[in-house]
């Protein structure tokens, strides 16, 4: 199978998307034929599709994500995008009091078919302001999906899911994986919501990772591997709807789980994942719950720093062994 | 001094009381010996001692509440003692996962017994199922002796002739008092004796001298008795061939012979092939009669037990006879029940009255 990079499969995803269906359109910052978006996940598109269908708009994500709202509901399928997913705090209303609820408020007699696509994560030396994760407020708030692809396979065939979806959608991209390849299928197919990806089959331990930390679990359980620890990693792909079922059976059979999340600890997806454990598979587990999560820190501009709070292999491993 | 009242233990297998009412109130007096609470197990209520004088300072199991064996039930101090702030907690806590809790509940494990190997001695769940395996009734193994040799192909034999041919065991009772006589006069063996018998019996009733050979029954027009011999390296079956046309004499010396040289593994293949009946006894070791298998290809064999005493009834009057039992298996493809009988009848008529066997 051809390999591309994540950055090509989201561009693909959206390009066979909109291809197909006029009502879909991009609106962001700089996503256009001059800038071709942050990540250059929209380049060609503004020349494929024209501008009217890959909107600039000025420096308000608030409108970004209002527009959006306002033309799904109008039966519209907007992508937008939020230039760094740290900023969907001031879109914040609209995303979680208006695009969630509408199809609520309304009784359902309209839905809210969007796509906001961010770029999560730190490790590229960016600072507070542009190296968070916060899916964890999202899963908080009711009526909204949540989609953390951590493949090239994975973003093209959840985003064409998310589009096509008639709830909005949080599309949670990682800066630090726009550039790593994977194998894409020429063909079509879509990624379904709501199914985890066991990434690895083990017995010993379960690892529970998402997004950029599916790569530091795979790593960390190919080290262990070596000492004789056997891992099962799963990756829910998508934390709303979350795959409770892979989860379960996974700790059914290993005993052992440890949650691995970028997010800071307190509250994070994380905690939901270990509660869901501890209510649905309590006397499945053979040792306390591990969760290897950001401490509660800013993330610091500092390189070292920034590497200190981030949870990687070494903790990983160390949390294995912990509960071995 | 601080006296706890103990849950009792009125079975073996309880574990839990209820109970079901005090007879004192806190504060009250109480006289060592006396009944302060009456408890219930599954069968049975119980009068609880005091098992110390004093005043019953508190109670800590109310009525009507089920409290594990040996747990506190109250607590007697002197008439003026404080009670220590916090009541004893007797027994330390067990740390074992919610797994391990959950497989040792399911096999009512008790959790105490086992030795955790867990972080901090936590009691895993592979903990529980090395218990689960310990319990398994297996036998430990001391050494293994390969199957080979002459164990070998008695294993196959008998496990094939068991599996081919469905097997029926006759028994009749045999007066030895002639035999006995006639072997004591001719310096034989009983089994000499028994080799006779049988030759001349098969000779009459041939069909039971044959072998079933897919869709046909093979009559052997030789009398071969093979004789089991118990040896060092396992059970062998010397064959006397010709049984019939020879003297109780002949038999006894080749017999001798046979059997000498099968003890020190030295018969030729001849020796050991060929047979078409078999004897096998046991009456040496005490036995009475047992079921033997045939041993293929032939149709039946005789199973000899021992030559004892017994008080039998002749007539009409109570004597003590040398009797030996006969136990015939045959095959049942080839022969009924009816035939069988008749030629063990005619074997036990040569035995009784053994001066045909001299002819």
């Amino acid at each position: 199978m051809r390999k591309i990079t994540y950055r090509d499969a989201l561009r693909e995803a959206l390009r066979e998307e909109m291809a197909k269906d006029n009502n879909i359109f991009i609106i962001g910052e700089d996503v256009g034929r001059y800038w071709k978006g942050a990540f250059k996940v929209t380049k060609g598109l503004a020349e494929e599709f024209g501008d009217k269908r890959v909107r600039d708009t000025p420096i308000s994500e608030s409108a970004i994500v209002g527009v959006a709202a306002g033309a799904a509901i109008t039966g519209m399928r907007p992508v937008a995008e939020i230039m760094f997913g740290d900023l969907s705090t001031l879109a914040m209303d609209q995303i979680a009091n208006q695009a969630a609820k509408l199809r609520y408020m309304f009784g359902g007699q309209t839905s809210v078919p969007m796509v906001i696509r961010m770029p999560f994560g730190a490790g590229v030396n960016i600072a507070a302001h542009h190296s968070q994760s916060l899916e964890a407020w999202f899963m908080h708030t009711p009526g909204l999906k949540i989609a953390m692809p951590s493949t090239p396979y994975d973003a093209k065939g959840l985003l064409k899911t998310a589009i096509r979806d008639d709830n909005p959608v949080m599309f949670f991209e990682h800066k630090l994986l726009y550039p790593i390849e994977g194998p894409v299928p020429e063909e079509e197919y879509t990624v379904p919501f709501g199914v985890a990806d066991v990434k690895r089959d083990g017995k010993d331990v379960t690892l529970v990772a998402t997004l950029y930390m599916v790569h530091k679990a795979l790593a960390a359980a190919e080290r262990l591997t070596k000492q004789g620890v056997d891992l099962e990693v799963i990756d829910p792909r998508t934390l709303i709807p979350l795959d409770k079922k892979t989860l379960i059976n996974s700790v059914k059979k290993t005993g052992r789980v440890v949650i691995v999340t970028e997010d800071c600890k307190t509250g994070g997806a994380s905690a939901e994942i270990a509660a869901i454990v501890a209510e649905e598979a309590l006397d499945y587990l053979d040792a306390p719950i591990k969760r290897v999560a950001e401490p509660d820190t800013p993330i610091p501009f500092s390189p070292p720093l920034e590497q200190f709070v981030l949870p990687d292999e070494e903790r990983i491993i160390k949390a294995v062994k912990e509960i071995m | 001094m601080v006296t706890n009242v103990l849950m009792p233990r009125l079975s073996l297998t309880m574990k839990e009381g209820t109970v079901v009412q005090w007879f004192k109130k806190e504060g009250e007096k109480v006289e060592k010996g006396e009944p302060v609470v009456e408890v219930l197990s599954e069968k049975v209520t119980y009068e609880v001692e005091a098992p110390a004088s004093g005043v019953l300072r508190k109670i800590l199991a109310e009525e009507g509440m089920d409290v594990p064996v040996a747990e506190t039930l109250g607590i007697i101090t002197a008439p003026d003692e404080k009670l220590p702030e916090v009541a004893e907690v007797t027994g330390e806590r067990i740390i074992a996962s919610p797994a391990a809790k959950r497989l040792a509940r399911e096999h009512d494990i008790d959790l105490a017994q086992i030795r955790g190997t867990g972080p901090e001695g936590r009691i895993v769940e592979e903990d529980v199922q090395r218990i689960l395996r310990e319990l398994e009734v297996v036998p430990r193994v001391r050494e293994v002796i390969p199957l080979t040799g002459i164990r070998k192909t008695a294993a196959e034999r008998v496990s094939a002739s068991a599996k081919r041919a469905p097997h029926s065991t006759i028994t009749m009772e045999v007066d030895m008092s002639d035999t006995a006589r006639l072997r004591e006069k001719l310096q034989v063996s009983y089994t000499d004796v028994l080799v006779k018998a049988v030759a001349k019996a098969l000779r009459e009733h041939a069909i039971i001298n044959s072998t079933l050979e897919k869709d046909a029954i093979r009559i052997f027009a030789d009398v071969n008795i093979g004789v089991a011999v118990a040896t060092d390296r396992g059970l062998i079956v010397p064959v006397i061939r010709d049984a019939d046309k020879k003297s109780i004499e002949e038999i006894s010396s080749s017999l001798r012979e046979l059997v000498d040289r099968a003890k020190q593994g030295n018969l030729s293949k001849e020796e050991l092939t060929g047979g078409t009946f078999t004897i096998t006894n046991l009456g040496m070791y005490g036995v009475d009669e047992f079921t033997p298998i045939i041993n293929p290809p032939e149709t039946a064999i005789l199973g000899v037990g021992r030559v004892v005493e017994r008080p039998v009834v002749k007539d009409k009057e109570i004597v003590v006879k040398p009797v030996m039992k006969l136990s015939l298996s045959f095959d049942h493809r080839v022969v009924d029940g009816a035939p069988a009988a008749e030629f063990l009848r005619e074997v036990k008529t040569y035995l009784e009255e053994p001066s045909s066997l001299l002819r």
